[in-house]
């Protein structure tokens, strides 16, 4: 009887503990409305990009054992017009993740085609890249395009579109630490089929508006290509559309020179070091 | 991804949006080109054994049909940015309707056919030509407007309801002017387009006349956003045909003009969006149209270009229907997403697409206008197999027993594109005179997806006479296009003399991630469709007076006519014609039509589909899926008789479906698979009053029937219903590969 008290309790101890030990967690919101990277980005006129379509409102991660599972969640409900088969077809996001906190650890450049850096600080680690398009393409891009970090980026095996939100399975054997620890970027951009140049399967960000180009940007490559991100403390705060907005601000020359690069930072995890969180 | 060149058309004008913007170093080094392209071969196979084309499916008379061959053609997609202010793209592309590998570049005999390639050197059809599909400038001048395009688009920022997409093969071969500006900080933006009218088919017809030089749609579309909270906007669109005057006899101040066909359609668009969980989109379209049908540009297609007929008699063809048309069609969406946050949201769309709307710039296909999956495409058109499909004797449009792969997609037009297609690429269906309810619920939960659909549909082309007792049964402005039966319908038939119909649908659908190894993918289908439509339900459309025939044969049937206008003009006896007593004496040779639930239809269609799908290596993925198809049909039976046209029609299909998919990628370079085999039977059901006959030598001929089967003729004496069970096996593939370079 003593016996089956004490398996009793250990079981319920187990379960209890489950969710703790088998998934540490994190989760940020971001507000909705500002889907306009730097504050001015139009979206695209196709009816394809339908109003919300780039707005992030969540993310969150989870990392269980050797996966990490991703939910985006966006300010629309997501569709698959060109039939990709992911439930999504438009929506393309890269998760920046600074995993050990150290500066000058890691990549202050991004990935081609983003036209942002990240402050020293914030050299991220690892990326996953968020596609509607087949693994095998984003890994046949990554190795054409950005072959010099592909060890470091990670394409989901499993991703797919439902509802409202995009959800992404990464295997990710020997990733150190915990969610908390780490911190993140998450920048939405566009699902393009067939990138120009050297992008990383990005939509271009031009100065006016196009049926399959953002407007408001610089015909050049001055400008981000980002039309939205996670900011400020990533609670969905008002702010946080300010802080967006001054982040992913830019300057150009003549004929679409560089002169001021965006420059972002990370938001952190609850137990992320707290003067870089 | 890997099959449909749907999705193909997107990418390639991606492509050139994509190629468009320049490097700073190329402003800085002058203007400079950019090359860029695809290659994409195409290999079917299939036991049919039709070598017309390399597509599974055209109606068009001269283009042919096919489901074997191989062949390869060729896109070049050009791009130059000559200043910061102007811009320059071009796409080229060769085709190969008719360029087989066998054709050796397109050499070979002058046939007369041109069917398999066999069109000699000089035939475009065949000499492997590569053509301007589109060329365009675009203007950023930096004042007045934000942007002007001259030249080539797919014009698809616009709506489908009033113009989409205008395809006709590749997506960007119409041309126009586009001017695009906006004010209040982007809030408000318009956009103006003049677009050359395709002479092809923008009009009664399926032509513009015969000039066509200033036919035009001109359209305008504006959207303001007020705040998060609500947006709206409006469209107008108008198409405007042209002839010279006939009555115009004093050249010298030149040539007045006289309108063969008009088009205007306005819309108004709003969304609401109350917080995260609740929106709210409706939309309100009113068209007008106006083909001119009073004889003014002759009596016959054959003597004058611009002609257009006053009927379409029983069975006529034509985008748009003749004389004067106003209607309304509307929609409203309204999606709850997620409000309980447990997974759950849910999709609902009430829609009515008038009867007389008329929009002949609408999308043709590539759009989905309404919520619902609606009909499949496995048995459609008229399905499913159209080599005895009278019309086409000689040029016969095959799609096969299994019909086109995929569900449907809804174009609110009768000028539905479906040419050109494999089975494996989405089938177009109008849904002119469609209204009802669609609910959609979508439940998400980790690796398990399910959606369902309940539908209600209802027909404002529920009508009698085609709506106007006062006109004879032949004597009407709607097309027909084949008329609708067969078990999922023709995908252009909107209207129908006699209509009473009334559709449900109900499917369920679910995907779940099991994880083992990569994670297999396994996914479900079970969809119902109950349709019924009575057709003609009133006693006075009856072709023929009580008792006209006797029920024991025992004379020839009377021919009394029975008429139903007040004046005694009209009688349906002229499309629904007595039969033929036998010989012998033993009966007729089909049903007299002399009750009206004699052309009833109803149908019981289930599908049913299961299967997995597995990333085998980084580049390798397949899947393996079984889908079973059961319609049981009463289409008619020997009263209605699908007006002659169609092959399998009532009785019960049992129809089986096993197909492999296969997806694999190198850099650059994408293969892809799909190899179906499709097996079943066919259980001819026509009901009783009839007396089956045995198949002489001449019928089992031309209808591809044992000698001695049976069966009936039909009432227009073309076609042959045989009564004998049938049994199919088709084995067909499709296999691609697809280079970027």
């Amino acid at each position: 009887m003593k016996t089956s008290r004490l398996a009793c309790f250990t079981l319920t101890a187990a379960l209890l503990g489950a969710p703790a030990l088998a998934a540490d967690k994190v989760s940020f919101k971001d507000p909705t409305g500002d889907d306009n990277g730097p504050g001015t980005y139009k979206y695209p006129t196709d009816p394809v990009y339908k109003r919300g379509s780039f707005d992030l409102t969540d993310f969150s991660l989870a990392k269980k054992g050797d996966k990490l599972d991703v939910s985006l969640g966006f300010n629309t409900t997501l569709e698959d017009p060109w039939k990709t088969g992911s439930g999504f077809s438009v929506q393309m996001a890269f998760i920046f993740i600074d995993t050990d906190g150290k500066e000058g650890s890691g990549s202050t450049e991004s990935l081609p085609g983003l036209n942002v850096k990240f402050a020293p600080e914030f050299a991220w680690d690892k990326v996953i890249v968020i596609s509607p398009q087949g693994a095998s393409r984003v890994k046949a891009e990554v190795g054409s395009k950005a072959g010099a970090v592909k060890d470091n980026v990670l394409v989901p095996d499993r991703v797919k579109g439902s509802g409202r939100k995009i959800t992404a399975t990464v295997n990710a054997p020997g990733l150190q630490g915990e969610p908390s620890q780490w911190r993140y970027q998450v920048l939405i951009q566009s699902n393009e089929g067939f990138p120009a140049g050297n992008d990383l399967m990005t939509r271009k960000v031009n100065e006016y508006e196009g049926q399959h180009r953002f407007g408001g940007g610089n015909d050049g490559e001055c400008d981000p290509h980002v039309v939205d991100m996670l900011a400020g403390a990533g609670k969905g705060d008002a702010s946080e559309v300010k802080a967006q907005h001054e982040a992913l601000a830019f300057e150009c020359g003549e004929e679409g020179v560089v002169k001021k690069q965006a420059t972002l930072t990370m938001v952190g995890g609850e137990a992320a070091p707290a003067e870089k969180k | 991804m890997n099959k449909n060149s749907t999705r193909k058309g997107v990418a390639a004008l991606a492509a050139v949006a994509t190629l468009l913007p320049a490097l700073p170093s190329f402003a800085q080094e002058g203007p400079r080109l950019q090359i860029g392209g695809t290659t994409y071969t195409k290999w079917l196979y299939g036991n049919q054994r039709n070598q017309g084309a390399l597509y599974n499916f055209t109606t068009i008379p001269g283009e042919g049909y096919g489901d074997n061959g191989i062949g390869t053609e060729l896109e070049l997609l050009l791009s130059a940015r000559i200043s910061s202010q102007v811009e320059v793209r071009g796409r080229i592309h060769s085709r190969f309707n008719q360029n087989f590998w066998t054709n050796f570049g397109g050499f070979g005999a002058q046939g007369d056919n041109c069917i398999g390639g066999n069109c000699g050197e000089f035939d475009a059809r065949s000499s492997q030509y590569i053509k301007l599909r589109g060329m365009a400038v675009t203007l950023t001048p930096g004042y007045l407007i934000d942007s002007a395009t001259i030249g080539a688009n797919d014009f698809g920022q616009f709506d489908p309801f009033v113009v989409g997409r205008i395809r006709y093969i590749d997506r960007d071969n119409a041309s126009g002017i586009l001017v695009q500006s906006s004010a209040f900080e982007r809030r408000l933006s318009w956009d103006a387009a003049a677009i050359a009218l395709p002479r092809l088919w923008a009009g009664p017809n399926f032509k513009t006349g015969e000039y066509h030089a200033r036919d035009a749609s001109y359209v305008f579309q504006t959207r303001y956003t007020l705040n998060d909270n609500f947006d709206f906007g409006g469209l107008f669109q108008y198409a405007d045909d042209r002839e010279i005057s006939l009555t115009d006899t004093n050249l010298d101040n030149g040539r007045d003009l006289y309108p063969r066909f008009r088009n205007g359609v306005g819309a108004l668009k709003a969304g609401f969006h109350l917080g995260s969980t609740l929106d709210v989109r409706g939309a309100f379209y009113r068209s007008y149209a106006h083909a001119e049908d009073t004889n003014y540009f002759g009596t016959s297609g054959d003597k004058n270009n611009s002609w257009v007929p006053k009927s379409f008699g029983l069975n006529g063809y034509s985008p748009v229907p003749a004389g004067r048309h106003e209607d309304n069609t509307w929609k409203v969406d309204l999606t709850l997403n997620d409000p309980l946050d447990i997974g759950l949201s849910l999709n609902v769309q009430g829609f009515s697409i008038g009867a007389d709307y008329v929009s002949i710039m609408a999308a043709r296909r590539e759009s989905d206008v309404l919520l619902t999956e609606g009909t499949d495409g496995t048995f459609a058109f008229p399905g499913p197999n159209n080599r005895s499909y009278g019309v086409y004797g000689g040029n016969p449009a095959v799609i096969g027993y299994g019909g086109w792969t995929n569900e449907s997609q809804q174009v609110a037009t009768i000028n539905v594109d479906n040419e050109f297609t494999d089975f494996d690429e989405p089938m177009a269906q109008t849904v002119i005179g469609w209204k009802g309810v669609t609910f959609n619920p979508v439940y998400s939960n980790g690796a398990l997806d399910i959606a369902g659909e309940y539908s209600y549909i209802t027909y404002n082309t529920n009508w009698q006479a085609w709506g106007d007792d006062n006109r004879g049964i032949k004597d009407t402005l709607y097309p027909g296009a084949e008329l609708d039966s067969g078990v999922l319908h023709n995908f252009r038939s909107a209207y129908q003399p006699f209509q009473d119909k009334q559709t449900h649908i109900a499917v369920l659908k679910a995907r779940y991630v099991v994880d083992i190894g990569r994670g297999v993918d396994v996914f479900g289908k079970v969809k119902y469709i109950h349709e019924s439509d009575k057709r003609l339900n009133n006693k006075k459309y009856l072709p023929y007076q009580d008792g006209d025939c006797p029920a024991d044969a025992s004379t020839n049937c009377q021919n009394n006519v029975r008429y139903y206008d007040s004046n005694g003009q009209f009688s349906t006896a002229e499309l629904y014609t007595n039969p033929n007593r036998l010989p012998d004496g033993s009966g007729y040779t089909f049903k007299p039509f002399d009750d009206i639930s004699d052309d009833d239809r109803l149908l019981h269609y289930s599908s049913f589909n299961l299967g997995a799908g597995y990333q085998l290596t980084d580049d390798l993925y397949a899947s393996l899926s079984y889908t079973k198809f059961l319609a049981d049909l009463k289409d008619g039976n020997t009263a209605f008789q699908s007006y002659g046209m169609h092959q399998m029609v009532s009785g019960k299909h049992d129809k089986n479906l096993v197909a492999l998919k296969a997806r694999y990628i190198l850099a650059g370079v994408e293969f892809g698979l799909e190899g179906q085999y499709i097996f079943g039977t066919f259980e001819p059901d026509y009901g009783g009053g009839f007396v089956p006959t045995l198949a002489d030598e001449t019928i089992a001929k031309e209808k591809n029937v044992p000698v001695g089967s049976r069966g009936f003729v039909t009432r227009d004496t073309y076609g042959w219903n045989s009564l004998e069970n049938r049994y199919f096996v088709q084995t067909r593939l499709k296999a691609f590969m697809k280079a970027q370079f």
